[in-house]
């Protein structure tokens, strides 16, 4: 009987914390499926078009004008064979490479030497410093200014200089790195200091190394700026030797019968769209290689930067 | 005085800034002065300041056209969409995000959704041009297949503000969930704790802990947004709307039309173009300053600046 009651105080005593629990089990279950299911069939949403393109720029042009396929059919390279014999994908190819890495070098540079400043305590002005920058964001200076300023008073018609100046600086991208390194303790400031070391080469040598996630970040998001930009080139450039890869694939795309455009000499029988879709492979591809590596330092860089910033 | 003692003493510091205080001097200050073209008659020989005055003259051209009204709802009609949709999207992806356990899954899923954000406008454009081409398109051949009748999408205006949302969330959902979920990973386990402890369930724990602690972010986000509600995005529109004037009934936004003014033959195409990106100019100023004061008075800690 003592026992028994034991047992029964026993069980109770573990049962009453227990029958919430198991409530509390099904409805984290319930949002738990709900989350898989969603993200699983937003993320292959997400995935299908790419997935679509690639496995499109590989089919052989007899299977490709009856749709896309979800499953390879028929394999082929001539699309690529035709695209690559042409000289233009190497132009735009070059021009593409070209102000990605200088563009991207140059802005990261400038902008993370103003934000250092913008953000430095000794600097009695860097509040107006942030402001002379906002403005710019309330008050943007319209398409006339802008297309007066590069092609008119700078002269940079058919220059790369149009593709590569507009770019060089991103208000949101300095205030993300202004707000990163005003996390930085600032005593790491002023022991160098007390070490009589010089203001370029704290920054240079004490605070990149430590800033690496922003700059990760900065660094990914001018490339991809530079990278995907055709609005400069829609605007100013009209030399074919100097359309970036973008332009390029706008051309083959608002234009299709005219694949010469690609100064290709090779007869192969092609399409349009699958030259368009080896154009777009070959457009995207170094992004997608590249953004994996670095999702785990843009997500970081852009949480210290942006969560109450 | 203070200032040059100010500047002196720290000349290293402000050396570092000057490059982009000229550069933004040049690229952004400059170019504003071309706002005042809006007032003028401008003959590209003369410069701004040897073109003649016009006064209003172009303004009233801009407001009496038939235009105006309706690129401007259009601009203002899409904007409140796309923030609409992006902002629940996201909102429901980072949540979501948020209760997947299986560290490979999350990482796998969460690289997919912000796939779309690194890629160009221009492959966006290829893909929709494919998808929902007159009958061969993906979208035309699924419905044959399923037995309804096809639909020609570039002659139909009336969808293009959706499907412009759907490509929006497309494109930019999974990325704008990026700061929503950086937020709520920092928020403390204590308060679900306790509302475990009081027999809370998972998606009580979301809706009273969860989405009142986003609150502030959701706020920012969203009057960023607002404060750019008289901007259209070119990119978006003019890539996959590009010139058909089929379509400009429903989509085309002031940027397109400011785009196309200047690109007319028209003699006075640049004094056109500048009135209407006067005023757009100064209706953004006017939209952030009053979100800004309209925040401030509701929730201080939310405002912008």
């Amino acid at each position: 009987m003592a026992s028994n009651q034991t047992r029964l105080l026993e069980n109770s005593a573990r049962s009453k914390p227990m029958r919430p629990a198991k409530q509390r089990d099904m409805s984290q279950l319930a949002v738990s499926a709900v989350a898989y299911i969603f993200i699983g069939a937003f993320s292959l949403l997400c995935f299908i078009p790419f997935w679509l393109i690639y496995i499109g720029s590989f089919t052989a042009e007899s299977q490709i004008v009856q749709g896309f396929r979800m499953f390879p059919t028929e394999f082929s390279l001539d699309a690529y064979r035709f695209l690559l014999q042409g000289s233009q994908v190497y132009q735009s190819g070059f021009v593409s490479v070209f102000i990605t890495v200088v563009g991207t070098s140059g802005a990261v540079l400038l902008t993370s030497m103003f934000a250092y400043a913008a953000a430095h305590p000794h600097v009695k002005y860097r509040y107006v410093l942030s402001f002379y920058i906002y403005f710019t964001m309330l008050f943007p200076p319209g398409l006339v200014g802008y297309y007066l300023l590069i092609s008119n008073w700078l002269s940079l018609r058919d220059s790369l200089l149009a593709l590569l100046l507009p770019l060089l600086f991103s208000a949101f991208n300095s205030f993300l790195m202004t707000s990163y390194f005003r996390t930085l303790p600032f005593e790491l400031n002023e022991a160098a200091t007390v070490d009589g070391a010089h203001e370029l080469y704290i920054f240079f040598r004490i605070i990149w190394p430590i800033s690496m996630p922003v700059i990760a970040t900065i660094t990914l998001f001018y490339a991809l700026t530079y990278w995907n930009d055709w609005f400069n080139a829609l605007m100013f450039i009209d030399d074919p030797h100097r359309h970036p890869l973008q332009m390029m694939l706008r051309r083959i795309i608002s234009n299709s019968q005219n694949l010469n455009y690609l100064n290709t000499n090779v007869n192969i029988p092609v399409s349009a769209t699958g030259v368009q879709l080896s154009t777009v492979v070959i457009t995207i591809g170094p992004i997608i290689f590249l953004y994996p590596f670095l999702q785990k330092y843009f997500i970081k860089g852009l949480t210290i930067g942006a969560v109450k910033g | 005085m203070g200032i040059w003692r100010e500047l002196r003493k720290n000349r290293w510091l402000y050396a570092m800034s000057l490059p982009v205080v000229l550069y933004v001097f040049i690229f952004s200050y400059v170019p504003m002065t071309a706002h005042l073209l809006a007032f003028k008659q401008f003959i590209p020989a003369k410069g701004i300041w040897g073109s003649k005055w016009t006064g209003l003259d172009n303004l009233t051209f801009f407001f009496t056209g038939p235009d105006w009204l309706g690129v401007t709802m259009n601009t203002v009609y899409l904007n409140l969409l796309f923030i609409a949709a992006g902002t629940a999207c996201s909102l429901c992806i980072a949540l979501l995000l948020n209760e997947i356990r299986r560290a490979y899954f999350k990482k796998v899923t969460q690289s997919l959704v912000i796939l779309p954000h690194f890629i160009s406008i221009m492959v966006v454009n290829l893909m929709v041009l494919n998808f929902f081409n007159g009958q061969d398109g993906m979208i035309n051949r699924l419905i044959d297949r399923i037995g309804f009748e096809p639909v020609n999408w570039f002659q139909t205006p009336a969808v293009w503000p959706y499907l412009l949302t759907i490509i929006f969330v497309w494109k930019g959902a999974g990325w704008g969930s990026i700061i929503y979920l950086a937020t709520l990973t920092g928020f403390s386990e204590e308060y679900y704790e306790s509302a475990r402890i009081d027999g809370a369930k998972r998606w009580q724990q979301i809706r009273f802990i969860t989405l009142p602690l986003l609150r502030p972010t959701i706020i920012v986000l969203t009057l960023l947004g607002l404060g750019r509600i008289f901007y259209g995005d070119f990119g978006l529109i003019y890539g996959i709307i590009g010139d058909n004037s089929l379509l400009f009934h429903s989509t085309d936004v002031i940027d397109t039309y400011t785009y196309r003014s200047l690109r007319s033959t028209n003699m006075n195409s640049y004094s056109n173009a500048a009135a209407v990106a006067l005023f757009q100019s100064v209706m953004g100023l006017i939209t952030i300053l009053f979100f800004n004061w309209f925040v401030r008075r509701v929730d201080n800690d939310s405002k912008l600046f």
